[in-house]
């Protein structure tokens, strides 16, 4: 009894000298709570769609006029409105747009009511969560209009499961984690078994040593990430459409490596103790991934949280790989996606130049 | 290597099996590291008046204390201080790896300040900690190390062969170092530091935690590498590596430098004499006065259980010091009569022992011998 006791009071002095990891432990779970909580269970509101009036003819019909009105008038109970409704003259220039990501559904109004003019909906079925929503406010409209017509859904990237959905953000998911444990634990061992220090007293200069550290981090996180985009598409039986899209997701892929293993090099230069980043690290991951959009879309989340995902490089990982993988869109809707994660990526490699150079010291 | 040839040749069959060249360590105290070798009387290391405070928020801690001394090219030199006394320290800035506070240090004339980049080229480092990674094998560790230390391409594979065979390795090149014991670590790690064949040689504590087989082993491994030319500073706390190793021997105390010579005339700072030690369960100290009182007693102490006197021609005087015990009824456990080890030289010096920073303060501090 008198040697248990001595374990149980060494473990608890041991547990309460570290006020850090305490207050870690407790964060946790707050942060689980809020976060997850906020990212994943958010009713979706503001949803941009375009409406169209079929021509002929020329001029609003009366359907057109209400049902826009309608539709952008759509309420839900202690949340903000579901739909933003842009309305389009030109149904070419409205599917562009669908095409180009900047709404999530066009709906052409026929020019009559009747049971054989058909309401066409054009959703962007890359989003697993939007488009039954807009479809289910179609139908509700139409019938509070009295309008019989039937709605038929043109999904513009054909049946995409959720398991596609959620595999593309995996991808991302894989190069963070393994870079963020993988990565940063070792370094840290290394640091803490004077290897680091091993080096120093050799001619190697210090930025062979930090070049040399990234680049291996990054082959290692591309590796990763490189073989979870292959199992990814094996599992959910996505094919790829084209060999550019090939080279944009290798580029994506690439650009995020170097980003989050600099990252990792900084942070991990700041901790001395395994423990200590690994509890910070969890809970960076945490965040990261869950303002991504990797699990559900940014839409859905609050305001606040949206303001992560603007500072969030994984968000934007994960939109420019959903882009090239699932819609087989081009530089002209992911060119933006690159140039954040560029300025990341460039970021993060002058940040941890600096702070691996000051352990150096 | 063919320095080497000149240890090969003597001795030490059992030397064989480990595929360790055979230099045995017990016949070199006569002509101690650097001798052996030859030193020049050029000075390779200069330190001049340098000082390292360490300061936080609470504490300002002076590590080396305005030391200055020399060190010969192609001598074993040894730093000798207890745990804390700043030897580390003063290996850290010679290996460019601290800068100091104040004061030079010329590292075969560049100034470790000014130019640690050469210094690093020609310098050789065994850190006190391994930093071998355990998790690859002797071969890859020592070729990684040669490619950092600027080893070209097409000699590295010689060269750690070489260095293997020198070690005892070479059967176990392709193991991963996780699975070597504490002296295998060790000897490669000092092969390691000697890749690239450096001027300069520093061995922080390169013995600490072996057993004695594996400290001789090591001995032997770096007396090889001294007959190769290579200037060798080593920090040690063990008296008897000093003696065995080290042509001249600087004490390290508190950060201060307090004595610098070749063991022969670091001897003479004791009053001449033998050492007898009376080991007691108690001491009078009426009995140690009148000790102090015979002839040719020059200094008495007593630490713990232990009688220490110096006396000129101890073996005569024993039968006087043997009566003052008998007058006093003091019962006598043992006792011993020897020459002054660098043990006791460091006690009289210091006040204190080398193996621990703090303990072992005898009666007085420091010269307590007259």
């Amino acid at each position: 009894m008198r040697s248990a006791l001595a374990i149980f009071k060494r473990d608890f002095k041991k547990f309460l000298s570290n006020p850090f990891m305490i207050m870690m432990t407790l964060f946790m779970p707050i942060m689980y709570l809020v976060i997850f909580g906020n990212a994943m269970g958010g009713t979706i509101s503001h949803i941009p769609v375009g409406v169209v009036q079929e021509v002929p003819p020329y001029n609003d019909t009366a359907l057109f006029t209400s049902a826009s009105y309608q539709l952008n008038h759509i309420s839900q109970t202690n949340a903000e409105k579901l739909l933003d409704v842009t309305i389009y003259a030109d149904e070419a220039a409205a599917k562009q747009d669908l095409i180009n990501g900047k709404i999530s559904a066009v709906i052409v109004i026929p020019s009559s009511v009747s049971n054989d003019n058909a309401i066409r909906l054009y959703v962007d079925s890359a989003d697993s969560i939007t488009p039954p929503l807009v479809e289910a406010a179609v139908t509700r409209v139409l019938l509070g209009l009295g309008s019989h017509n039937p709605v038929l859904v043109d999904k513009i990237y054909g049946d995409i499961k959720y398991l596609q959905f959620f595999g593309v953000g995996v991808i991302m998911m894989a190069i963070f984690t393994s870079t963020m444990f993988g990565g940063g634990i070792a370094l840290i061992k290394d640091r803490e078994n004077g290897i680091h220090e091993g080096y120093l007293v050799t001619p190697v200069k210090r930025s062979s040593i930090i070049f040399g550290i990234i680049s291996s981090g990054t082959l290692r996180a591309f590796i990763a990430g490189f073989a979870i985009f292959w199992i990814d598409l094996l599992i959910t039986g996505i094919a790829l459409q084209s060999f550019q899209d090939f080279f944009l997701v290798v580029l994506v892929i690439l650009i995020a490596c170097v980003g989050v293993t600099s990252l990792v090099v900084s942070f991990a230069s700041r901790f001395s103790s395994q423990a200590e980043y690994s509890s910070v690290i969890a809970f960076f991951n945490l965040i990261l991934f869950m303002t991504s959009g990797a699990f559900y879309p940014v839409i859905g989340m609050p305001g606040w949280l949206r303001w992560i995902t603007v500072i969030n490089p994984e968000y934007y990982g994960v939109h420019a790989l959903r882009s090239i993988i699932l819609r087989n869109q081009g530089l002209n809707v992911i060119g933006i996606d690159l140039i954040a994660l560029l300025i990341f990526s460039t970021a993060m490699i002058i940040l941890g130049i600096v702070t691996y150079r000051r352990t150096l010291e | 290597m063919t320095a080497l040839n000149l240890f090969t040749r003597d001795k030490k069959p059992a030397a064989s099996n480990t595929g360790w060249v055979s230099v045995d360590p017990d016949s070199v105290p006569s002509t101690p590291g650097g001798v052996s070798s030859g030193t020049d009387n050029t000075a390779i290391i200069r330190i001049n008046h340098l000082s390292k405070v360490f300061k936080n928020k609470t504490k300002t801690v002076i590590a080396v204390n305005d030391v200055s001394f020399e060190v010969q090219h192609g001598e074993i030199f040894g730093l000798l201080g207890s745990n804390g006394a700043g030897k580390s320290t003063l290996i850290r800035i010679l290996t460019t790896l601290l800068s100091p506070t104040s004061g030079q240090a010329f590292v075969n004339n560049y100034d470790v300040a000014k130019d640690p980049e050469k210094i690093r080229e020609i310098i050789g480092v065994c850190a006190q900690n391994y930093t071998s990674d355990v998790e690859l094998t002797a071969y890859d560790n020592l070729e990684f190390y040669g490619k950092l230390e600027n080893v070209p391409d097409s000699i590295l594979p010689d060269r750690i062969w070489e260095l293997l065979k020198m070690a005892g390795l070479e059967d176990r090149a392709y193991m991963p170092v996780r699975t070597f014991s504490g002296g295998m670590k060790r000897k490669l790690e000092i092969v390691r530091a000697f890749i690239h064949r450096p001027l300069i040689l520093f061995l922080d504590e390169p013995t600490i935690g072996l057993d004695p087989e594996a400290r001789r082993e090591v001995w032997q491994q770096i007396l090889m590498l001294n007959a190769e030319h290579t200037t060798i500073i080593l920090t040690t706390h063990y008296m008897d590596e000093a003696e065995k190793l080290c042509g001249r021997i600087a004490f390290v105390e508190r950060g201060r430098l307090i004595a610098l010579d070749t063991l022969e005339n670091l001897r003479k700072l004791i009053p001449a004499g033998d050492l007898i030690e009376i080991g007691v369960d108690h001491m009078d100290p009426v009995a140690e006065e009148a000790i102090r009182k015979i002839d040719f007693v020059n200094a008495v102490s007593v630490v713990e259980h232990a009688v220490t006197i110096s006396a000129t021609n101890g073996s005569r005087v024993i039968p006087a010091i043997l009566a003052v015990f008998e007058d006093y009824s003091i019962p006598i456990i043992s006792i011993s009569i020897r020459s002054p080890s660098l043990e006791d030289i460091f006690i009289y010096l210091t006040g204190k022992g080398l193996d621990s920073g703090e303990g072992h303060e005898t009666r007085g501090s420091g010269r307590q011998f007259p």
